[in-house]
């Protein structure tokens, strides 16, 4: 596969996202349903996603350097990366209204944080998917 | 002569070759883009900005519209 190092780079942060947030959803979601309700309880699991993220990261960056030539963003990456941010932020906002609204009609906090979690999650991973579609499909 | 997806038709594969087999490599770095990029403008997948595509003309030393021709796409 014919990859640009920028496009690794989308590949990682999918990768990372998958695991480290993504796991940390499961994990969260099987706490919440074992009526597990107070924030305090999540926060170990959700710092041991965050180092899983930012340890994935690091490394599949440093690997994709040593692979092969880490050429700057050029225009094309930039549209890419602009094309794919504007037609996946609405699901964030969505998930940003869902929370006020949950606020409103006084759902626990805990769920608010998660839903906000989940809104990002998917917001973030649609934009990688939709800039791995348009550098595998073309713009 | 590279077409498919855009509506800009491009000689850059012809233009390489008759610049001494000029690799993609080479294009990319006279033009200040990846390799890629290149690729995806050779194979009709990118369409460039104008300054890209001027950038490319100057490196073969042609006006613009030898490198880049615009298709009107019949209904």
């Amino acid at each position: 596969m014919d990859t640009s190092f920028e496009e690794k780079s989308v590949w990682i942060q999918l990768l990372s996202l998958v695991v480290g947030l993504g796991g940390y959803l499961v994990v969260a979601g099987l706490m919440l349903t074992n009526g597990v309700s107070a924030l305090p309880a999540f926060v170990p699991v959700f710092a041991v996603a965050i180092v899983l993220i930012v340890v994935i990261n690091v490394a599949g960056h440093v690997a994709a350097a040593i692979a092969s030539r880490a050429d700057e963003a050029d225009e094309r990456d930039q549209l890419i990366g602009w094309r794919a941010e504007s037609r996946s932020s609405w699901i964030l906002g969505l998930g940003v209204i869902g929370a006020i609204i949950a606020l409103i009609l006084s759902v626990g906090g805990v769920w608010v944080a998660h839903l906000l979690l989940i809104s990002l999650f998917c917001s973030e991973a649609a934009k990688e998917v939709l800039q791995i579609v348009d550098y595998r499909r073309g713009i | 002569m590279a077409r498919s997806g855009t509506s800009i038709r491009n000689e850059i594969r012809t233009l390489r070759f008759h610049h001494g087999e000029m690799t993609q490599q080479q294009l990319a770095e006279k033009v200040g883009v990846t390799r890629q990029t290149v690729n995806a403008i050779e194979g009709g997948k990118y369409s460039p900005s104008l300054e890209v595509a001027f950038r490319i003309a100057h490196v073969f030393g042609r006006p613009l519209e030898d490198v880049f021709q615009f298709v009107v796409e019949s209904a």
